[in-house]
């Protein structure tokens, strides 16, 4: 009985929770695009230990960003832009976006780093997705995203610092490039990213 | 040369021939260390390689025909955008037609999708940077190249010419000290982390590699500031992306041994 509370009492306590975005139940909607970043057949772990493919997170437009949680100089900044972001958007524009943290730290990123790093950074599930990779598979998504990338002699990763706006589709629409920029260019990306989605007619 | 060396030498061109065509041998890399061109000051001056097995040519446009032959989905009509330009196999005639390009020929115009595609198919990986470029500074007759002055003047002939309208054939390039062939005078070729020349110690601006590497004092970061050949290694492989297809950009595959 004690280990099936102990068994249930977790479950229990993440079913309160909301899932992020990357495990929720996925709309199908037929063969990606040619430019589709949902092309990949790459498996992913999310913080919430559920294996899935990036078309997971098809339908809704992604802000994505490579880091790694040991990150000690460039990743602090950018997740705190990332936040910064969140915060300037319009209500009605925010409940349209997801944000996509991807780990290039395959050795010492397991998910339940990724839950400290999350709990850490106050990234809510409702709209915040957190991922690890096989090496291989984050060198493939760092490719496409332009990404580059090297493990430095003390375990650091040097990295581009790199924003990029996915569209529903999971096609590149705006990428923005380098720390402390100027958001209103992304924040202009994203709102008309958004509004490209198609919303369902309000009934007469 | 010592009349065993040249029945050695004549026994090695004999297999390779006979090989030719076929699958390109791999010959053995042994461990060694690389010393990267160019680090920030936190980043390792050394990094330890294991002994691996390498190609000892480029992948030609015969083996990738065949390849998409059995793998349509990466026929030139069938390639998603995504995974390689819209130069993706444009010197050949049609999808599983080379037309004027030759068989034997080093293949290129070929994303790294489509290399490490190619390279999985075959049970392979593509080499990494790291092990690439200690092949490629093995010289002709000694493992150190930099101590070559011959082999450094032919490879530093190549960077000064133009290529050739006409790619040569691959494998027909001189053998290094490991039996490699065409690492200089070819081709250029994908690694499997292409994408990993970069930048400085932390990285905070994406320009940050170019500026460091080719401006002014910032080549004082590089180890060997006489090494032209690596600088341009360097740059070009951090201008590509992983969908790029280039003419004179091609690949060969590798194993652990």
């Amino acid at each position: 009985m004690k280990t099936l509370l102990a068994l249930l009492l977790p479950i229990a306590l993440l079913a309160a929770e909301p899932l992020p975005p990357c495990c929720r139940p996925a709309l199908a909607m037929g063969q990606p695009t040619d430019q589709s970043l949902y092309l990949l057949d790459s498996k992913w772990t999310s913080d919430v230990g559920r294996e899935i493919k990036l078309g997971a997170l098809r339908g809704r437009p992604q802000i994505v960003a490579l880091f790694f949680t040991q990150c000690e100089y460039a990743c602090p900044i950018l997740v705190s832009e990332l936040k910064t972001i969140e915060s300037k958007l319009p209500p009605e524009v925010l409940g349209q976006v997801d944000f996509l943290l991807v780990s290039i730290d395959s050795k010492r990123d397991t998910p339940a780093e990724l839950t400290t790093f999350r709990a850490k950074r106050q990234l809510t599930r409702e709209r915040w997705t957190l991922l690890r990779g096989e090496p291989d598979d984050v060198r493939e998504l760092a490719a496409l995203l332009g990404v580059n990338y090297a493990e430095d002699a003390r375990g650091q990763f040097a990295h581009t610092n790199l924003i990029t706006l996915l569209n529903a589709e999971g096609e590149i629409a705006f990428q923005h490039t380098g720390l402390k920029q100027d958001p209103a260019l992304l924040l202009a990306a994203i709102e008309k990213t958004t509004q490209a989605i198609p919303r369902p007619e309000p009934r007469p | 040369m010592t009349f065993r060396r040249a029945l050695a030498f004549v026994a090695t061109v004999l297999v390779l021939s006979a090989a030719r065509g076929v699958e390109p041998a791999m010959v053995a890399i042994p461990a060694t260390i690389y010393r990267p061109l160019f680090r920030g000051e936190k980043d390792a001056k050394e990094v330890a390689v294991a002994a691996f097995q390498l190609d000892v040519r480029p992948v030609t446009n015969g083996e990738f025909l065949a390849f998409v032959r059995e793998h349509p989905k990466w026929q030139r009509a069938e390639v998603k955008r995504l995974f390689a330009d819209e130069r993706y196999l444009t010197h050949w005639a049609g999808d599983l037609d080379l037309g004027d390009a030759r068989a034997e020929q080093p293949v290129t115009n070929v994303s790294w999708f489509a290399a490490k595609a190619f390279a999985t198919a075959r049970g392979q990986r593509l080499p990494t940077t790291a092990e690439w470029e200690v092949a490629a500074g093995a010289g002709f007759t000694i493992a150190d190249g930099a101590k070559e002055p011959e082999f450094q003047q032919a490879v530093a002939l190549w960077h000064g010419t133009p290529s050739p309208a006409a790619l040569p054939e691959a494998g027909a390039g001189r053998a290094n000290i490991f039996g490699v062939r065409d690492l200089h005078g070819l081709v250029w070729e994908w690694t499997s982390d292409f994408n990993s020349a970069l930048v400085t110690g932390d990285a905070r601006g994406d320009t940050g590699l170019e500026r460091q590497l080719f401006c002014g004092a910032g080549s004082l970061g590089a180890n060997d500031r006489g090494n032209f050949p690596a600088f341009m290694r360097f740059g070009f492989r951090s201008s590509l992306r992983a969908g790029y297809t280039v003419h004179n950009l091609g690949f060969r595959c590798a194993k652990n041994p």
